[in-house]
């Protein structure tokens, strides 16, 4: 797949979406420069966008990382799309910003059930829900975790990064 | 939680102590058939991600290596290409040929460790000893290049620590040969074994279309016939020159399946694509640098000043790892680091292959996605609401009066596949 045809994919469910392409020089004798594109979208946005995707050819998530802002969550939704062909797999990532007070987002998971880790992980991790996934059981934190350790307002947290200075005698 | 008076819940786990995502997985049972499957991974989750948001990008560099010792060369490559991208570090030629010979070099260590284990929870402890045997091959080869044979420290921010030595080269071209003599072996042993058939054919299977949707990755994927391998679909280092192709049963001979037959087809093909691999680099490196930032200090302060996010990406002998970072300048620790290892892709993949399979097969099962996994603990059987404890020994020799009782009138298999 080309990044002309993934930009159209997008273009065509999220109509005004700005798509930043950035080229990735890769290779010694012969460079080439794989794309990566780069969108900030609103959350509405989501599911269309990756519905255009998954219409447009193969489509493979890696991963959703995420990070508190202060005022609200960042989210980044990492795909793949088009695999299958040498060099033919774009690198898309949708950034999505919720705010604190709603920290509501669509799941993908019916689109692509392969992202039901990523979300149910950044269920634990940043306190954000997402309506219509199939399980919110967590991942990787036990049951009666207090906190989400990558929210920096949070008050369970910061007594966890008080004992890790404490432990590791970086307070003096 | 039993759906009729005949389903039993059997859950197995939650330490697997060899798994770097401990696993704890809960069986509905009927009968020896396996109805159902809960998945909860975690028991020993470290927060290595929330460790490097207090330490700075080298350091990080060498907690990455310590998420998995099987990929110790694997995490700290994708780390470097994350951060090199995001600081806009260029590589020197020779440290990205340097960086693909290590990976193959991983992989071959880490195939032969899988085959080694499959080998065992069916029953073949013989094999398994072959199969370790030979792996000390390459580990001897990486603790000669690297002085390690696990956690080897060799890729760092711009390149890498060590070169290979013009004294070293026999040394790689004799470990090549070894293994090229040793894969015909190798495959007879696997792939041509009716009681090794007879365990995994039809075992375990992942369809192309489960395998797609729930976006497995690796050997798991590839298994299902699936063309997907970071190195061919996404060229990153000099794997784009090098012409990497996904290898899928298709490239035995065969049609995919998806079961775990598949699976060991893969990974034994992919020994051979990686010594191709590590031989082509070998003659093709160009002389010259090994890192564009000899002195630590200096890179750290660079790293220090650096502003911006990227992504790494990379084929671990399990499938895609990536990484993502995000660097603030005059900020020494990275804002994000998201750590993305392929059993995490993978982890879904197990609903559909245990979906109606034998309690029997439980071990094999698990083990065919590779999960970094020797060992299982302990299995807790609840019958009526009374729980029991079943140690992992009885798993494995349930796995193991299988082998027993379905190849005792079997005959040998006739070759299928023209071999390599």
């Amino acid at each position: 797949m080309t990044a002309d045809q993934v930009k159209k994919a997008l273009a065509s469910a999220v109509p005004g979406l700005e798509v930043e392409l950035r080229p990735r020089p890769v290779g010694v004798r012969t460079r080439v420069e794989v794309p990566e594109l780069w969108a900030e979208i609103p959350r509405e946005g989501l599911v269309p966008a990756v519905a255009a995707l998954k219409a447009a050819g193969p489509l493979h998530i890696s991963v959703i990382s995420g990070r508190d802002t202060g005022e609200g969550i960042e989210l980044l939704y990492h795909f793949a799309a088009g695999y299958g062909t040498p060099g033919g797999e774009v690198t898309v990532t949708l950034r999505v910003t919720v705010s604190k007070a709603d920290p509501v987002l669509p799941s993908i998971c019916g689109l692509l059930p392969g992202s039901e880790t990523a979300e149910r992980e950044k269920i634990e991790f940043l306190g954000v829900e997402f309506t219509g996934i199939p399980s919110t059981a967590h991942v990787f934190l036990p049951d009666d975790f207090p906190g989400y350790p990558w929210r920096k307002d949070d008050p369970e947290t910061a007594k966890l990064v008080n004992r890790l200075v404490e432990w590791e005698g970086k307070n003096g | 939680m039993a759906e009729t008076q005949n389903v039993y819940e059997i859950p197995i786990g939650p330490i697997h102590p060899a798994l770097k995502e401990p696993i704890r997985f809960t069986f509905r049972v009927e009968g020896e058939r396996i109805r159902g499957v809960d998945i909860r991974a975690g028991f020993a989750h470290r927060g290595i991600e929330f460790m490097a948001m207090k330490r700075n990008l080298i350091q990080t560099l060498y907690l990455s290596e310590r998420i998995c010792g099987i990929c110790s060369i694997s995490h700290p490559i994708t780390i470097t290409l994350a951060v090199e991208r995001a600081a806009g570090i260029e590589v020197p030629p020779r440290a990205q040929y340097l960086r693909v010979i290590y990976s193959e070099l991983e992989r071959i260590h880490s195939h032969l460790l899988w085959a080694g284990v499959a080998a065992h929870e069916l029953g073949f402890d013989t094999l398994l000893h072959l199969t370790w045997k030979v792996r000390e091959q390459v580990l001897d080869l990486l603790e000669e290049l690297s002085g390690n044979r696990i956690d080897y420290a060799l890729p760092i921010y711009g390149g890498v620590r060590r070169d290979v030595a013009p004294e070293q080269i026999p040394k790689v071209e004799a470990m090549v040969r070894y293994y090229r003599g040793l894969l015909d072996e190798l495959l007879d042993a696997f792939l041509r074994d009716p009681s090794v058939e007879a365990r995994t054919r039809n075992v375990g299977i992942l369809t192309p279309k489960e395998a797609d949707s729930l976006c497995a990755v690796g050997p798991t994927a590839r298994a299902s016939g699936l063309s997907k391998d970071v190195r061919q679909d996404r060229p990153y280092l000099v794997y784009g020159e090098l012409g990497v192709k996904a290898i899928t049963p298709r490239d035995y001979g065969l049609e995919p399946r998806g079961d775990v037959y598949d699976k060991a087809v893969v990974r034994l093909l992919e020994v051979a694509q990686s010594l191709d691999l590590i031989e082509t680099c070998l003659y093709e490196m160009p002389e010259g640098e090994i890192t564009s930032f000899p002195k630590i200090p200096a890179l750290l302060a660079f790293l220090k000043k650096a502003e911006g996010e990227g992504l790494g990406w990379h084929e671990a002998p399990r499938g895609e790892v990536i990484h993502y970072i995000r660097l603030e300048a005059g900020v020494e620790e990275p804002i994000v680091w998201k750590v993305k290892a392929p059993t995490y892709s993978n982890l879904m993949s197990w609903v559909p292959m245990f979906r109606d399979q034998e309690v029997a097969d439980i071990p094999i099962i698990a083990a065919s996605i590779d999960p970094c996994m020797c060992c299982m603990d302990r299995v807790h059987v609840v019958r009526d609401g009374s729980p029991g404890t079943v140690l992992k020994e009885e798993l494995l020799r349930l796995s193991r009066a299988k082998t027993d009782r379905v190849t005792r009138h079997l005959s040998p298999v006739p070759r299928h596949g023209g071999g390599l």
